[in-house]
């Protein structure tokens, strides 16, 4: 049995780059994982990964 | 690969280039001209574009590509970087054999963001028992001077690491320990060049003397807790990834020669004479023309290109059948073993069965990822070159762009959003320079966080706001209607527009020619913007600080600048603005002073910073959001010596947070708390990373005002002991703890290593 907490999918470097070049209008479409990918680790993930230091704060998160 | 000078100033007698088979050197041009770097620059450019790609790499060679001097080697620079940059990540590399190194040069391969791989064969014996100039001199001096000159903090970004031929004849000790007192970020070891036709040189025919050799340094590298990372081991682990010499991957090199030939992979010069040839050239070839040559074409194949022994041999995926100019022999051409076959069964064979830890049986995502690794890497130093902050930033940027797609998505079509697909094609730059604003990505994030959506409406709908800075940036003619709240309309990167009456709801904006017209139930103006005049019209111009590079924003307008966890300041009155624009550019000042290096970091990257309300309880303070990338919030303190430790501080808070968003270096175990040596409660892993590589840097700090000896500074010994300490101790604590990914082992391992050199100073 694997008791490796769930990680959200880490988004790929060629494919954050690369998604620089599609046409904003177009990006939802053409990078729809990116896209779900981003919301579920910047959006999603952070209120709920109570140990993820969001805000570093001098001397008061680190 | 390109060869931008044809001569080389030593004389090697181990060299592939001028002794050995191929001869072809002897026609080439000494240097390769501005007509053929301009012409190998579109050509490149061309392949990028068509095929979109994200990063071309290419590495300056020769002969040696010092020889061009500083003025021919900017221009060749200039060239490259303008007319392929425009097109993909430029990954700029040079390998040298280090005799020319200056410091003029180190500048300059630091301006252009070069990283420079330096050939040194260990220790004098080992390196002059070849690279010995051609009077039979040594160069072991020089090419140590060079590579104290790449260590120093203002050139480190440049150093890329050290190439080193071994010969068994050389003690493997000497060499791995003058090796490692170079302190490189890699080492890569290379098999002398050899076919079956022209065997390596062998005491016993029977015997494996290079897998002996190898392995006795295998053996101690492991002992010592791999102290630096060595290519030829890691690429010949189990899943450790292609290498030209080793692994399965399709070969992706081309060489392109002084004349401007189009050749493969420069090593089958090794072969026979002509070995490399294609026929084709830059001036009448495009690269998928040389791509498809035979010789390159046969690469591509992965195991099904091997001979018959290769392909039922059961470590044929370590090695790949070995560099393919050392399976050449005549008759059979390349379809045979590497010479090298039997040494590489049993070096393989030593390094499976020398684990003194227990490796992983499988390869973590972020450690079989080379530009990962190679991110990674270079952000442990402390430092982080241009390229790693510019890739920084641009995923910053694409997380930005992912997420305002995501906001389209929830909120439907909006003539903002037309405005903003329309900008982004017309005018992209200002577009860009919009989306780049720190406090965009807070601004999206709170819009898109569930809690906040139940009471979105259109006054709360980010877009309008985003689309009118860009028209404003971009001199575009728009009309659309903009959220006002309290009476202010944001305009992101630019300022705020305080209306007359102070009202909620929206008012319809139109962009003129240096003015905006406000239109609503309560009010009708028209205000020109940036007249000179404070506050004219109600347009409150967002404070610029002039620094380095450009200019920075003193942000104390843009409502979502309020995502720190403490209260920000309000709106500065003009005179506490230009003292706090003072003290900062004297800040940035000192930073340049005390280690430049975190200068060139900060003017690459930081474009805002917000004053945080001033608390007498704690009068210094500053921080950073992990969503606003490239802003610090700080409290306005008047010495720019302390404003500029802080500044280097959060910084590293600011990479390593970006670095975040794309690894994970810590594992999510809720909970978890490390024991620190700077404040007295347990801290969660996260924090304990970021804590010591925010002292990392501030040890560095200490040290340079340590090491200038100041009077003001007479605390700084005892700073710069202290901030060591910290760090010491918060990456031991990391390093024994469970809580780090394999990734970020290697991350807090390299920083360890980075901090000893740090303690050891410079030279």
């Amino acid at each position: 049995m694997d008791h490796t907490p769930t990680r959200t999918p880490r988004p790929h470097l060629d494919d954050l780059t690369r998604s620089l070049r599609t046409p904003l209008e177009r990006v939802a479409v053409e990078h729809a994982d990116l896209v779900e990918m981003i919301r579920r680790r910047v959006v999603a993930a952070r209120p709920a990964a109570s140990d993820t230091v969001a805000v570093a704060a001098f001397n008061s998160s680190i | 690969m390109l060869k931008v000078h044809s001569r080389c100033d030593l004389s090697c007698d181990h060299c592939y280039v001028y002794q050995h088979a191929d001869q072809t050197w002897r026609d080439r041009p000494v240097r390769m001209s501005a007509d053929t770097v301009r012409a190998t620059a579109k050509r490149i450019a061309e392949h990028a574009r068509v095929h979109d790609l994200p990063v071309v790499h290419m590495v300056l060679h020769g002969g040696e590509p010092l020889l061009l001097g500083a003025a021919g080697l900017r221009e060749v620079l200039v060239e490259l970087r303008t007319t392929i940059t425009p097109w993909a990540r430029l990954d700029l590399r040079m390998q040298t054999n280090g005799v020319l190194l200056d410091e003029e040069l180190c500048r300059l391969l630091v301006e252009y963001d070069v990283r420079v791989g330096v050939s040194f064969d260990g220790d004098r014996t080992a390196n002059d028992r070849h690279r010995v100039f051609a009077h039979g001199g040594s160069s072991h001096d020089q090419v140590r001077q060079a590579l104290a000159l790449l260590r120093h903090p203002d050139h480190h970004p440049s150093y890329a690491g050290i190439l080193c031929t071994i010969d068994i004849r050389n003690d493997p000790d000497r060499v791995y320990e003058a090796l490692l007192a170079e302190r490189p970020p890699r080492v890569d070891l290379l098999l002398p060049h050899a076919t079956w036709d022209r065997p390596p040189a062998r005491p016993d025919t029977a015997g494996t003397p290079y897998a002996d050799w190898l392995g006795r340094i295998y053996r101690r590298w492991v002992d010592e807790g791999r102290p630096l990372s060595i290519r030829l081991f890691e690429a010949l682990e189990p899943g450790g990834g292609g290498t030209e010499a080793f692994g399965l991957a399709p070969a992706d090199v081309l060489v392109v020669e002084a004349d401007g030939s189009w050749e493969q992979v420069d090593s089958l010069k090794t072969a026979y004479h002509g070995a490399a040839d294609t026929g084709f050239d830059v001036f009448g070839h495009s690269v998928d023309e040389a791509r498809q040559h035979p010789g390159v074409a046969a690469r591509q194949d992965g195991v099904d290109g091997l001979c018959a022994t290769c392909r039922s041999c059961p470590v044929v995926d370590r090695c790949g059948g070995g560099l393919y100019a050392h399976r050449w022999r005549t008759g059979s051409g390349f379809d045979n073993p590497s010479v090298y076959c039997a040494d590489l069964l049993r070096l393989i064979d030593t390094m499976d069965t020398y684990p003194p830890v227990e490796l992983p049986t499988r390869q973590p995502a972020e450690l079989a990822d080379p530009l990962a690794t190679e991110l990674l890497d270079d952000l442990a130093t402390g430092y982080g070159s241009a390229h790693t902050l510019d890739l920084l930033a641009a995923t910053q940027l694409s997380a930005t762009r992912a997420l305002l797609a995501g906001w389209r998505e929830r909120s439907g079509p909006t003539a903002a959003w037309e405005l903003l697909v329309d900008l982004d094609e017309k005018a992209p730059e200002a577009l860009r320079a919009v989306l780049a604003h720190p406090f965009v990505r807070p601004w999206l994030v709170h819009r898109l966080t569930p809690s906040a959506r139940s009471g979105a409406g259109p006054a709360s709908d980010p877009l309008p706001a985003l689309a009118l800075a860009a028209a404003l940036r971009a001199g575009a003619p728009a009309t659309l209607d903009v959220p006002v709240r309290s009476g202010v309309i944001t305009v992101p990167t630019l300022g705020s527009l305080v209306l007359p009456v102070d009202v909620d709801g929206t008012v319809e904006v139109t962009v003129l020619p240096g003015a905006v017209r406000v239109r609503g139930d309560h009010v009708a103006q028209t205000v020109v913007l940036d007249t000179g005049e404070p506050e004219a019209g109600g347009w409150r111009a967002t404070h610029r600080v002039p620094v380095p590079g450009g200019q920075l924003l003193l942000e104390d307008g843009d409502p979502y600048r309020d995502c720190y966890g403490q209260p920000v300041a309000p709106r500065l009155e003009r005179s506490a603005a230009r003292a706090v624009s003072r003290t900062l550019a004297e800040a940035w000042r000192v930073v340049e002073r005390d280690v430049p290096v975190h200068a060139a970091a900060l003017a690459g990257g930081l474009r805002a910073l917000v004053p945080l309300a001033p608390d007498q309880k704690r009068p210094l303070r500053s921080a950073t959001a992990r969503d606003a990338f490239g802003a610090i919030a700080l409290t306005p303190v008047a010495d720019p010596e302390t404003v500029a430790v802080l500044l280097v501080h959060e910084w590293q808070h600011v990479k390593l947070g970006a670095a975040l968003d794309l690894y994970d270096l810590v594992d999510p175990e809720p909970g978890h708390r490390i024991r620190v040596p700077w404040r007295p409660d347990p801290r969660p892993p996260e924090g304990v990373l970021q804590g010591v590589y925010a002292h990392l840097a501030v040890t560095r700090v200490w040290q340079a005002r340590a090491a200038a000896g100041r009077p003001a500074h007479g605390d700084a010994v005892a700073y710069a002991a202290r901030f060591l300490t910290w760090t010491r101790e918060g990456a031991d604590a990391l390093l024994a703890g469970r809580s780090l990914t394999a990734a970020g082992e290697r991350f807090v391992g390299r920083m360890r290593q980075a901090l000893e050199e740090t303690a050891a100073g410079p030279g």
